[in-house]
């Protein structure tokens, strides 16, 4: 039948017939990965290396294909992934190859960005009915043949319908996650993801249709808040849940964006907005369900990432004083009373306790939900503060090792799971 | 002795006829029992005759029929000038010659050189004394130090390649069954002697013989004496003394190797006319199974050009078990699984299964395999029974399951025999799926929706050129990785042919420039497809389709 | 003479009765249109709060800080505050309208002006509201932006784009309602120019430490930032 809907398949197809007929060549797959990328011709052939030879030795028989959503990189990223070759499979200790090796790679339609990638991966997977499919990140210095089975397995073979990873990371490292995105979702949701804004991340054909049908909108399409909004969407429709250690993440390049001014603008934006969005699935919750996890878990020591306390105690007083009245309005009486206290320059030294920090972040995602100030600008005024709490929290921490500091993430995930009616009672505030 | 009645040489001399031949390979005692003894014969053969003609077939391969102890089926030889009474007579297998000749059938026998059977009188006179005429027609030894490189070849049963004759008090050597004694090829006498066999079937018509074994025929210290230069100087006498006599007649050498090691059995052109191309066969079967063109593609590429007048012979199943001896580890665990449900259903280091249970009885499948069969470069041997989708019976020890009774009638001995079924030298497959009242002869002689008048649809159809037989082959590399397409040309003629080795639909584009303003006819049926412009070809295959296209400038 | 006066008396009696039975309902009618124009004023008004309400206008406003800027001069709410001044500019012009009535030849022409104004008073209006928005929005904005860039003196920044931008609204809004429009702008371009210059000679002379500190943090310490600050992700 001819109607308005023809128009919006061919003009609004995410796939170019170049790309529609490789997959069309593809033909059914078991399992997709898909390495979204952007100028990362220099790191992405490794990646596609250790893809492959996941791919070869954990899963021979299964029909496999590796796809590149390329954001339009100028440097030849996309020229690096065709042109990588295996090399010798008995030297790489990868079996000889059953099938043909699939691996395709595309522009995708729309401007750079992880979730325009993403739908462009998720809808490939959807064409190739994967059953099941993994986003790995172009610039993966530490990633090996075996992320491909730990991530893939539990989905392929144990039916979960999204796999996080559990990295094993610097100290100090990824603070933002530790403080604010984990605790603070695993107290909305009751489920302990541990790394819910991973860059790589395993799901089901099953969650791809359901992503797919939801749509991704221009918001989710920010570089960080994508594993966010997998994540809650993935709760929200009630699919299994699993993750999978997969060792250290050393990645060859920080974000372009990966100041901390930006980052937490998207990311806690991304989140704050999420919660919003998904309101019904957690006011009523309470408590916390631990994640199934899978793979072999092993140290390894990493140099603690460097933390200039000093000057983050100076900006974060600075930040208290200058914008008093804009925390003001965010802030509840109480928490900004002793935010403000605390950030006395006449203090000696600068405790931020878990309750303060937990109380003020309900606060900012409250009133970022009542709107009482213009949303982007309540999440910059959210940085001065969390850059005390980094500096408490690893002034305090300075000697503590990995048991320790993840005792102290335990802790401070029970203190928000414990003032998770203070949050509801600030979120249903009147304006 | 009888010279050749005028018929049995009544075949006109055309020295390639191999290159052409469609070959049905059976066993004399499974195709039909004339005299009511349970046990085929020649003189049964020679009433289905006309069946293996009308089927399509040129040639006839049989199993070994000579005199034998039967500890080896048959290949174990008793006597080399003679046929095993259980069969017929001598005359029997001369008339069958002169009725197969006179239906344009050549026949190919088995000659198994290597060794003979210790009941043979060679060995029994050989054995007599270390003193006998005979005793240097094999290989005899003080000790069992001797050529320790030569690895054993059926380790259930054999600790060492030599065995001690208590009679003669000295070792013997044999590269098989302690009970089949190799024959000293190192001793013209016993040259002579193999020649004078050969001629003596020759001379009365046989057209060719399947070389059992060859690579094991000369020994040599230090060396793992197999492929060695001393063999093949063998095989090149006979050869020689082939051509001198008997111009039109052809060697098929058995060599289970990779096509590389077969091609110096191939020599010149001087020494083997054809070789079985072992590699090929389980690799078709692991394409269709992983729908992906790559095993079939990637064998074919390591397959080296052989001389212009040999030829590959080439087939899905034969009377021993699906070989996995020429894959890699990876792939034969991977056929082990995809294909043995049952661990009875492994063998040595193969499956003994037939082609339609292989393929789960799947029409559209077996179809396929056969469309590959007939069009990939080589003589194609169907093994009886095939063309009608004949089951096995894996509980029946060692081969025996894909030897059973030809299935001719739905009646209790499968309209093989006049005997009671309990006399069958093997009882015929009685399952629900392929037992003789599912799969016959007779009904599928009365559809012509059959497997059996499909089978000789396509055989007509590849008949109709020699392209497939003669012709070169060059793979199409469509994206499409579940179609596997080539081209087949001979002169001016060419024929694209298009498999869909998957169990879905698939759309491929074809590049197929190069043949741009041709109009491809389909060859089964005769339909006329578009006119091949500039643009990629684009076809839809269905699920485990096929075409052959011929390709003309009208 | 009694008669005559007694006459004059009447005629003059009569004469006034002539005027005021003539005015009267002129007086009458001007009541009647004032009452209609806040009976009509009244309905704009209660129209206008639903209609505000209804497109979130308040929430609009508060993300951009006109609420706090209002509550903290005790004013009402932001669509409150525009649905009185709808009515009172509304009710006012009925009123004017009202004098009109009376037919006085004098308000006669003032009052066709004033007609021509009100357009003006209200576009005058609408850009003083959106450069108070704008203003305290883009203040606010690099408040933070300043204060998360760790520049010197972040207030003074801000203060700087608000005087900035309402100096530029109220411009614009007089030049709207047509007042002395070379003064105006004449005032305008002095307030400007004083504003920047005081912006220059304030770095140039005054904070050329702090201009020198501001310098070097973007050169000097850029590297060494870099790689001691934290890594959130």
């Amino acid at each position: 039948m001819a109607g308005p809907n023809d128009n919006t398949i061919t003009d609004e197809s995410l796939f170019s017939d170049e790309f529609l007929r490789q997959l069309i060549a593809v033909g059914e797959v078991d399992l997709l990965v898909g390495i979204p990328s952007l100028n990362n011709a220099n790191t992405i052939g490794h990646v596609v290396q250790a893809v492959h030879l996941g791919f070869a030795k954990y899963f021979p028989r299964d029909r496999t294909v590796l796809l590149n959503a390329d954001g339009g990189s100028k440097d030849g990223t996309e020229e690096a992934v065709t042109s990588v070759s295996l090399g010798d499979p008995h030297r790489m200790l990868a079996p000889q190859l059953l099938r043909t090796m699939h691996r395709v790679t595309t522009r995708y339609r729309g401007a750079a960005g992880r979730g325009n990638a993403l739908r462009t991966i998720l809808a490939a997977a959807e064409l190739l009915r994967a059953k099941a499919c993994a986003i790995i990140s172009p610039d993966l210095l530490s990633i090996r043949p075996e992320w491909i089975d730990n991530l893939l397995r539990p989905v392929y073979k144990e039916q979960y319908d999204l796999v996080t990873p559990l990295y094993r990371r610097q100290k100090f490292d990824g603070l933002l996650i530790s403080n604010l995105v984990y605790p603070l979702m695993r107290a909305a949701y009751g489920l302990r993801v541990r790394e819910p804004l991973a860059g790589d991340f395993a799901f089901s054909g099953k969650l791809a249709s359901y992503l797919l049908e939801r749509g991704i909108s221009p918001e989710d399409a920010s570089p960080y808040g994508v594993g966010i909004w997998v994540v809650t969407k993935a709760i929200r429709g009630g699919l299994r849940l699993g993750q999978s250690f997969l060792g250290p993440r050393i990645r060859a390049s920080k974000d372009s964006t990966q100041d901390v001014v930006s980052m937490i603008r998207g990311v806690v934006g991304d989140l704050f907005r999420c919660l919003e969005a998904e309101e019904s699935l957690w006011l009523d919750a309470s408590g916390s369900q631990p994640v199934a996890s899978f793979g072999f878990s092993y140290d390894v020591i990493l140099e603690p990432v460097r933390v200039n306390r000093k000057r983050l105690i100076q900006m974060f007083r600075n930040g208290v004083t200058e914008l008093q009245d804009i925390l003001k309005t965010i802030l509840g009486e109480e928490t900004f009373g002793s935010v403000r206290e605390m950030a006395d320059p006449s203090r000696e030294r600068l405790h931020f306790p878990d309750e303060l920090w937990v109380k003020t972040v309900y606060d900012f995602a409250s009133a970022f939900h009542r709107s009482v100030l213009n949303r982007e600008h309540m999440m910059q005024a959210l940085i001065p503060i969390f850059r005390g709490r980094v500096a408490s929290f690893t002034l305090e921490r300075h000697s503590a090792d990995d048991n320790e500091l993840e005792a102290a993430i335990e802790d401070l995930c029970l203190a928000y799971e414990r003032l998770k009616p203070y949050w509801i009672e600030r979120w249903n505030l009147s304006r | 002795m009888e010279k050749p009645t005028p018929e049995t040489a009544a075949l006109p001399v055309e020295p390639l006829w191999y290159k052409d031949a469609i070959i049905y390979q059976l066993h004399v005692r499974s195709f039909y029992d004339s005299n009511a003894d349970g046990v085929g014969d020649f003189r049964g053969l020679v009433q289905k005759l006309d069946y293996i003609q009308e089927l399509g077939a040129t040639a006839l391969w049989l199993l070994p029929f000579y005199p034998s102890p039967l500890r080896d089926d048959g290949y174990d030889i008793a006597d080399y000038t003679n046929v095993n009474p259980a069969y017929g007579t001598l005359d029997d297998f001369k008339t069958f010659l002169t009725e197969a000749h006179r239906r344009k059938l050549r026949v190919i026998t088995e000659l198994v050189l290597n060794h003979t059977s210790d009941q043979h009188s060679w060995f029994r006179e050989a054995r007599r004394s270390q003193n006998d005429p005979r005793r240097h027609w094999y290989v005899w030894s003080d000790t069992d130090e001797e050529y320790r490189d030569a690895r054993i070849i059926f380790t259930d049963t054999e600790m060492s390649n030599w065995a001690w004759d208590p009679v003669s008090k000295q070792y013997y050597w044999h590269r098989f069954f302690s009970h089949q004694p190799d024959l000293n090829y190192d001793n013209s006498e016993v040259r002579e002697a193999v020649w004078e066999v050969m001629k003596f079937w020759l001379e009365m018509g046989v057209d060719g013989f399947r070389l059992d074994a060859v690579p094991y025929l000369v020994e040599r210290e230090g060396t793992n004496c197999e492929n060695l230069p001393e063999t093949h100087a063998v095989l090149q006498f006979l050869r020689q003394r082939l051509d001198e006599h008997y111009p039109d007649r052809m060697f098929l050498a058995e060599a289970n190797q990779w096509p590389s090691d077969v091609l110096a059995y191939f020599s010149n052109g001087d020494e083997c006319h054809m070789a079985f191309h072992f590699p090929l066969m389980p690799r078709i079967f692991m394409a269709v199974k992983l729908e992906d063109r790559k095993p079939i593609v990637e064998i074919q590429e390591h397959t080296p050009a052989i001389p212009d007048a040999c030829q590959w012979a080439i087939f899905l199943r034969n009377h021993d078990e699906l070989t996995l001896e020429m894959v890699t580890d990876e792939e034969r665990d991977y056929m082990y699984d995809a294909y043995t449900t049952d661990p009875a259903m492994r063998l040595n280091v193969g499956i003994r299964r037939r082609l339609a249970p292989l393929l789960d009885g799947d029409r559209k499948r077996i179809e396929l395999m056969n469309g590959l069969l007939m069009s990939l470069p080589g003589t194609p041997i169907i093994y009886y029974g095939d063309e009608i989708g004949m089951g096995d019976n894996i509980f029946l020890g060692d081969r025996n399951g894909v030897r059973t009774p030809m299935q001719w009638t739905g009646g209790w001995t499968a309209g093989f025999s006049r005997s009671d079924p309990e006399r069958l030298y093997s009882p015929p497959v009685s399952n629900e799926l392929y037992n003789p009242k599912i799969v016959n002869v007779d009904s599928q002689s009365r559809s012509e929706h059959s497997l059996l008048a499909w089978t000789k649809r396509l055989i007509r159809t590849r008949k109709l050129s020699r392209v497939f037989s003669r012709g070169k082959m060059e793979f199409l590399s469509p994206a499409n990785h579940r179609v596997l397409a080539y081209v087949r040309t001979l002169g001016n003629e060419t024929v694209l042919v298009v498999n869909n080795l998957a169990s879905c639909a698939q759309a491929v584009e074809l590049d197929l420039r190069r043949f741009k303003g041709a109009i491809p006819t389909e060859m089964s049926g005769g339909s006329v497809f578009p006119r091949i412009g500039e643009l990629p070809y684009l076809l839809t295959v269905g699920s485990y389709q096929f075409y052959w296209f011929r390709l003309r400038r009208l | 003479m009694t008669e005559l006066i007694m006459h004059r008396l009447t005629g003059t009696l009569e004469n006034l009765l002539g005027v005021a039975a003539d005015f009267l309902p002129k007086v009458l009618a001007m009541l009647i249109v004032v009452a209609l124009g806040w009976v009509i004023a009244l309905a704009v008004k209660a129209a206008l709060k639903r209609i505000l309400t209804m497109l979130k206008f308040d929430a609009f406003s508060a993300d951009s800080g006109v609420s706090q800027t209002l509550r903290k001069t005790g004013l009402p709410s932001p669509s409150e505050l525009l649905a009185r001044i709808a009515f009172w500019v509304i009710w006012v012009c009925f009123m004017v309208l009202g004098l009109g009535v009376l037919g006085i030849v004098e308000f006669q022409q003032e009052i066709a002006s004033f007609f021509q104004f009100v357009p003006h008073i209200f576009i005058a209006l609408l850009i003083l509201f959106i450069g108070i928005l704008a203003a305290n929005f883009f203040s606010r904005a690099a408040l933070l932006a300043a204060v998360n860039a760790d520049l010197p003196t972040p207030r003074l920044l801000s203060g700087s784009v608000r005087l900035l931008i309402l100096i530029l609204t109220v411009t614009m809004a007089l030049e709207q309602i047509g007042l002395a429009r070379n003064t105006v702008l004449l005032a305008f371009s002095i307030t400007f120019g004083a504003v920047m210059l005081g912006l220059a000679i304030a770095f140039g002379l005054g904070g050329q430490h702090a201009a020198r500190r501001l310098l070097e943090k973007y050169t000097v310490e850029r590297e060494r930032e870099k790689e001691e600050d934290i890594s959130p992700l």
